[in-house]
């Protein structure tokens, strides 16, 4: 009973005074309008360009803009503005000027200029096809209906090898790279926390008071309990502002992974900073000054970097580096998300994954708690990492 | 063990059965660095014993070893009789010499989380930190950040969080240096007072008139190594030496050189200090002075606290 109420004492100290500390409140606040910016201001910039303009040659401008819009199946489509030009050298003219983005000349097709962007010529060339699609139905002597009809197959869908539905996929992608991001900034982020609040604790010699009555093994999971609860709860808040400013803004749709992903962020979040926590805690004891901090926390950094590169540079596609490190520890908690997120990991692996890191997890906070002990109680210069192994051996 | 019984003898049959903290042959090296060679000591219930060494003598790597700050190589530290154990520790104070509370924390708020720490109910350790923040004289300061605080008050806000939980324990490492004679005055009475109230105590220090103002008991530590332990009385009248001041007016300007076995430590016109030893017949001295003249003052005194602890650490 004692341990439980002392494990929580010192978790809860670490979590109250980082969470009233103005440090925090800050990095917090800033986060969310960061995130909020990150989502709200492409909206501007496509706003402030006041949608597409087009110029049109011997086709009807209404007709153009009317299935340039429907084309594009957004809840917000971009405004299309499409104007008659009395000639193909005009319509050149306007587009060469900047005044449209693109032109459309009936008989020859769409024409672009370096400034016009893939999707709207895409866009442009299949609202072309549309047109006359529906004049050559009309020569036809089909009825409206018919034409409706003819009109109303749906898109098809692109598959892919894995069997995953790759219509989804630009949606799917962002979230799966917006979920490596959160999770890469946030372990670091709070594993450095632990790192600081650890060296702090050292530095002012504060742990010999504290270590009098409180066993280092209780203390390091304190922290790790304590800090890590309150990261949860940031990173939750955070996810909820940016659900619901995607939401609001409807810049990106929701692909059908998302609860998938969602719930796997969340649980490799616990997990991977379980792990990375107590790596930190236990660099952070080797050294006795701040300034030594980023030296000592430097291989964990860069193991955590590589994970996130890994996992980053295989958004488009599956690869043996991403599928092997996905199931191990140091990495898993980047790279596994990501192929979840992606639909990409079949359930084989994320079993073997989540039993690996479980594991992981497990031996590292004995190691960690073992170095952790040999370390903080030893102030000066630099520790080795085997002296400290070897120090607390009894 | 043996030389724990000494320690026994030397604290007196009446204190041995109150012993609550035994130090036992504890012995601790640093690769070629020897830190401790077999040092053993005692506190009693009610006992405050004052720990003196020179500079790295192996004070506080002792100190540390009650709470599993330092593992020795060999030796037992007991409290009760028992090995201490994390539960034991539960009912020590310490105060690290490199003084350390966490910085940003409010002072009473950091003195009763030590409280807790040591199983205090939150509200008796906030009434606790109330008690003893007031009783140092800081209860405007209670809600300040310990950086806030000048040095001397830091120093205060540490004893506060080391006595919070009411120890039976209290081990203090250097408790006075760094204090002003307020300050020092100050940290005596409360050391005093803790020590009549039943606490063990044990302090090092290098301010030897106020040890020995302050305790009955020291431990002399030199190079890792007990040179001497027991009452501060018995020690000083064990010693070898002894002070005679002598003041004869009329005398001869050179009678006191003709003495045999007189060592002159210092003259100053009628006045001469010497040093003889334990064993030397003081009538015959007064009367080689008498037959020199008017003696005017002959006193005769044991060396000092700080002359023993010299004559110990440079043996």
């Amino acid at each position: 009973m004692t341990r439980w109420r002392t494990l929580l004492l010192v978790a809860r100290r670490d979590f109250v005074e980082r969470i009233k500390s103005r440090a925090f409140q800050i990095s917090t606040a800033l986060t969310v309008v960061l995130v909020l910016a990150v989502i709200i201001a492409p909206r501007f910039f496509d706003a402030a360009d006041d949608g597409w303009r087009v110029a049109v040659v011997g086709e009807d401008p209404g007709l153009v803009s009317l299935s340039m819009t429907a084309l594009q199946g957004a809840v917000e489509p971009i405004e299309i503005t499409a104007l008659a030009a009395p000639s193909r050298e005009q319509a050149i003219e306007l587009l060469q000027s900047g005044a449209v983005d693109v032109a459309v000349v009936a008989d020859e097709g769409v024409i672009v200029d370096e400034g016009t962007s893939r999707a709207l010529a895409t866009l442009a060339a299949a609202a072309m096809t549309s047109v006359r699609l529906t004049a050559r139905a009309a020569q036809l002597g089909l009825t409206a209906q018919q034409v409706a009809q003819l009109l109303a197959i749906d898109e098809a869908p692109v598959l892919s090898l894995d069997g995953a539905a790759e219509s989804d996929d630009n949606g799917a992608e962002t979230l799966a790279l917006f979920t490596t991001i959160l999770l890469f900034v946030s372990i670091v982020t709070y594993g450095q926390w632990i790192l600081i609040g650890v060296i702090e604790e050292k530095s002012n010699r504060v742990v010999e008071v504290v270590v009098g009555a409180v066993p280092p093994r209780l203390l390091l999971t304190g922290k790790v309990l304590g800090i890590g609860l309150l990261g949860l709860l940031q990173l939750i808040a955070i996810g909820i502002v940016a659900f619901v400013a995607l939401r609001a803004t409807g810049v990106a749709s929701f692909p059908a992974t998302t609860g998938v992903a969602v719930a796997a962020t969340g649980f490799w979040f616990l997990l991977g900073f379980a792990f990375y926590a107590a790596a930190y805690a236990a660099a952070g004891a080797l050294v006795s000054r701040q300034e030594e901090a980023q030296n000592a926390a430097f291989p964990l950094t860069l193991v955590l970097m590589s994970a996130y590169f890994i996992a980053t540079f295989s958004v488009n596609g599956d690869n043996p580096v991403i599928r092997a490190t996905s199931l191990l520890p140091p990495f898993a908690p980047m790279t596994m998300p990501l192929r979840i997120a992606l639909g990409r990991a079949t359930p084989a692996e994320v079993v073997i994954s989540s039993v690996l890191m479980v594991v992981g997890v497990w031996l590292l906070l004995q190691a960690a708690a073992r170095i952790y002990r040999g370390g903080i109680l030893r102030a000066g210069a630099k520790i080795r990492l085997n002296e400290a192994w070897r120090s607390s051996q009894g | 063990m043996g030389q724990s019984q000494t320690i026994r003898r030397q604290a007196g049959d009446e204190l041995a059965w109150r012993l609550v903290l035994e130090i036992i042959d504890l012995n601790k090296s640093y690769g070629e660095v020897v830190a401790l060679r077999s040092v053993s000591l005692a506190v009693a219930k009610g006992q405050l014993l004052g720990f003196l060494g020179p500079n790295g003598a192996g004070k506080t790597t002792t100190m540390r070893s009650v709470f599993g700050l330092v593992a020795p190589d060999s030796g037992d530290v007991l409290w009760g009789g028992k090995r201490i154990t994390p539960q034991s520790r539960l009912g020590f104070g310490y105060m690290p010499e490199e003084r350390g509370l966490y910085p940003r924390m409010r002072n009473h708020e950091q003195v009763a989380y030590f409280g807790m720490l040591h199983g205090m109910t939150r509200a008796a350790a906030e009434a606790a930190a109330t008690h003893w923040l007031a009783a140092f004289g800081l209860v405007d300061r209670a809600k300040s950040r310990m950086e806030e605080l000048s040095h001397g008050n830091q120093q205060r806000v540490q004893l506060a969080a080391a006595l919070v939980h009411s120890p039976q324990l209290l081990v203090l490492d250097e408790p006075f240096s760094g204090l002003d004679p307020v300050g020092v005055s100050a940290m005596g009475e409360v050391l005093a007072a803790q020590a009549r109230a039943g606490t063990a105590v044990i302090f090092s220090s290098h301010q030897l008139d106020l040890v020995e103002d302050l305790c009955d008991d020291v431990v002399i530590i030199n190079e890792g190594e007990v040179v001497l332990a027991g009452a501060v009385r018995q020690l000083r009248s064990a010693a070898p030496r002894r002070h005679v001041q002598i003041e004869v007016q009329g005398a001869a300007p050179g009678w006191v050189d003709a003495l045999p076995a007189v060592e002159i430590a210092q003259r100053d016109g009628d006045r001469v200090r010497v040093d003889v030893t334990a064993q030397t017949d003081l009538s015959s001295l007064l009367a080689a002075a008498r037959a020199a003249g008017d003696v005017v003052e002959f006193t005769y005194e044991p060396p000092s606290l700080n002359e023993v602890f010299l004559d110990a650490v440079s043996r």
